[in-house]
C-alpha cells in the first residue's frame, strides 16, 4: 500500500502499520470462508480441519497482521526504540505472512500435504524477521518497565509457538513420527495465552491508563504477572515432555494459569470503574466486554478440570471465548484507538499550521458503537455455537459483519488522511 | 511559563505543549508536568529546534523542562 507520508523523522512512515491494518481485516472474512465450507457443526470441537484453517485465519491472519502493525508503532511509543530496517521488514513480513497464511489455510480445508509444504518455510520466514527485528529494537530500548518484559515475553512465546508450529507442519507435510497431541497441546497454550494474552497484558499496562484516563496498574501486579504467566506457561510445556506425570501437577498449573489471567481481567475491570472521565466511549466497552469474556474463558477451563463429562464441550467454549470475546474485543478496541490516533498524529506533524481534523472525526464514533455490539452478539451467539448449529451460523454472520465493517473503517481513515494529506500540501505551496 | 498536562486523554497534551510552545518567548523555559514519558514528543522537539530536559517525580509523573535549542 503506498500512502504518502507528511513527515520524515524517527517515527515510522503511516503506511508501515496501514498496510498490516488494511491486510488484517480480509481474515476474519477467510476465516468465515472456512468455517462455511466445514461439514455439520464446526464448532463442536475445535480440531476439525474447518476449525483449524479458521482458527489459524483470526490467530495468524487477523491477530498477527493487526499485532505486527502496532507493535511497529507501539515500541517507539511506550518504550522509545523504533524497529530496525523497518521498510525491509514490513515489506517482507508482510508478503511472506499473507501467502503463508494462504497456503496454511488452504492446506488444511483441502488436505493438501504440498501446500502445507510451501506454507511453514514461509511462515518460518516471516516470523524470523519479526521477532528478530522487535527483540533489536527491545535490545535498544531506553525504558525498561514492565511493559518492556511483558513484550519481551510476549515475542519469547511467539517464537516457541511457531517453533511448535513449523514443526508440526513440517512433520504433516512429510509424514514424519512426531508426538503431535504434545506439540499441538503445547502449541496452543504458548499462542493464546503466552503471544496473546501478555501482548494484550503488556499493552494494557500503558494503553489503559494512558486512553482510559484509568489510575495506573499497580505495581504488585505489573510486577509480577507477566513473568508467572510465562513461568507457569513454560512448566505446563515442559511437564508434557515428562509424560506419565502426577494429574494433580497440571491441575495446578492450570489453575494458576487462569487465576493469574483472571487476576488481570478483575484489576482491569476495577480500574476502569475508577476512570477519571466517565463518558461513553466504545473503545473501553471493546475492552471491557474483553476482560468479561477473559473471566468466562477462566470460569470453563476452571469447570473443565473438575467436570470430566463435560470437559470436551468446556474447553471449546472456552477457547472459542477466548479468541472472539477476549482477543477480537482486545484487538478491535485497540484498532479503533490506535487508528485515529496514528492519522491525527502523522497529520499534526506534517500540517500543524495548515490545521489537522479533529480524532473524533477520523472513524465516527457511532460506527464503532454498531461494531461493539455486532461483536457482543457474536460473543453471545459463540457461546451457543458448539451445540447449536443456528447459533454456530450467526457466529460465521458476525464475524464476516466484523470483517467487513473493519475494513472499511480502516479505509475510511486513510480516505481521511489522504485528503488531508493534499490539502496540507496546497496550504504549503 | 508552566503547564499541568495530567490526567489528559492523547492527543490533548501533545497539542496543549506544541501549542505553548508556539507563544514560548525566545529565553524562557517551558515547564510541563505529565503523567507518562512522552517519547513521541522529542522527534518532534527535536525536529523543530528545541532541547528538553526530564526528571522522573516521585509519584510516577515526569517534569520536562523545554527551552528553544541554540
Amino acid at each position: 500500500m503506498t500512502i504518502a507520508s507528511l513527515s520524515t523523522d524517527q517515527s515510522p512512515p503511516i503506511s508501515f502499520p496501514f498496510s498490516f491494518f488494511a491486510l488484517a481485516p480480509l481474515f476474519l472474512v477467510l476465516a468465515t470462508v472456512m468455517l462455511a465450507l466445514g461439514e455439520g457443526n464446526p464448532f463442536a470441537e475445535t480440531r476439525t480441519h474447518a476449525m483449524l484453517a479458521a482458527t489459524h485465519c483470526i490467530t495468524l491472519g487477523f491477530m498477527t497482521s493487526v499485532m505486527f502493525g502496532a507493535m511497529q508503532q507501539i515500541l517507539p511509543v511506550l518504550v522509545g526504540s523504533r524497529m530496525p530496517a523497518g521498510r525491509l521488514v514490513a515489506r517482507l513480513s508482510l508478503l511472506t505472512l499473507l501467502v503463508g497464511v494462504l497456503a496454511l489455510c488452504a492446506g488444511f480445508i483441502l488436505e493438501q500435504p504440498t501446500l502445507l509444504k510451501l506454507a511453514w518455510p514461509l511462515l518460518g520466514i516471516s516470523f524470523l524477521i519479526f521477532i528478530s527485528a522487535s527483540l533489536v529494537s527491545l535490545a535498544r530500548a531506553t525504558a525498561r518497565n514492565d511493559t518492556w518484559a511483558a513484550l519481551l515475553l510476549s515475542l519469547i512465546s511467539l517464537a516457541l509457538t511457531v517453533t511448535l508450529g513449523v514443526l508440526q507442519a513440517r512433520g504433516y507435510a512429510t509424514g514424519a513420527t512426531l508426538p503431535y497431541l504434545e506439540l499441538a497441546t503445547a502449541h496452543i497454550k504458548f499462542s493464546l495465552g503466552g503471544w496473546v494474552l501478555l501482548l494484550i497484558v503488556g499493552v494494557s499496562y500503558q494503553v489503559v491508563p494512558m486512553f482510559q484516563l484509568t489510575p495506573s496498574y499497580p505495581k504488585w501486579l505489573t510486577a509480577v504477572l507477566a513473568p508467572a504467566l510465562f513461568a507457569v506457561l513454560l512448566s505446563s510445556a515442559v511437564l508434557l515432555l515428562m509424560e506419565p506425570y502426577p494429574h494433580w501437577i497440571a491441575v495446578v498449573t492450570e489453575c494458576l494459569f487462569w487465576l493469574l489471567a483472571a487476576s488481570y481481567a478483575t484489576v482491569t475491570l476495577k480500574l476502569q470503574q475508577q476512570r477519571r472521565r466517565r463518558v461513553p466511549d466504545a473503545t473501553l466497552s471493546f475492552f471491557r466486554l474483553g476482560m468479561i469474556a477473559l473471566l468466562l474463558a477462566a470460569l470453563f477451563s476452571l469447570i473443565a478440570l473438575f467436570c470430566p463429562t463435560t470437559e470436551t464441550y468446556l474447553r471449546t467454549l472456552s477457547v472459542l471465548v477466548f479468541l472472539i470475546g477476549f482477543a477480537l474485543s482486545a484487538a478491535n478496541g485497540m484498532l479503533y484507538k490506535i487508528i485515529p490516533f496514528l492519522i491525527w498524529f502523522h497529520l499534526f506533524r506534517g500540517g500543524m499550521k495548515a490545521g489537522v481534523p479533529n480524532m473524533k472525526q477520523i472513524i465516527p464514533e457511532a460506527w464503532m458503537w454498531w461494531h461493539y455490539r455486532l461483536q457482543l452478539g457474536t460473543l453471545l451467539a459463540a457461546i451457543c455455537a458448539p451445540f447449536w448449529i443456528v447459533a454456530a451460523w450467526a457466529v460465521m454472520l458476525g464475524v464476516l459483519l466484523q470483517g467487513l465493517l473493519l475494513t472499511t473503517a480502516v479505509f475510511t481513515a486513510i480516505a481521511v488522511y489522504r485528503k488531508n494529506v493534499r490539502r496540507i500540501i496546497l496550504a504549503q505551496a | 511559563m508552566e503547564i499541568d498536562v495530567r490526567d489528559l486523554p492523547p492527543p490533548e497534551p501533545f497539542i496543549n505543549i506544541m501549542q505553548a510552545l508556539q507563544t514560548l518567548p525566545a529565553e524562557a523555559t517551558l515547564q510541563v508536568r505529565i503523567h507518562r514519558e512522552p517519547f513521541p514528543l522529542y522527534d518532534v522537539l527535536r525536529g523543530s529546534g528545541y532541547a528538553w530536559q526530564i526528571s522522573a517525580l516521585a509519584d510516577g509523573s515526569f517534569q520536562i523542562a523545554i527551552i528553544h535549542a541554540r
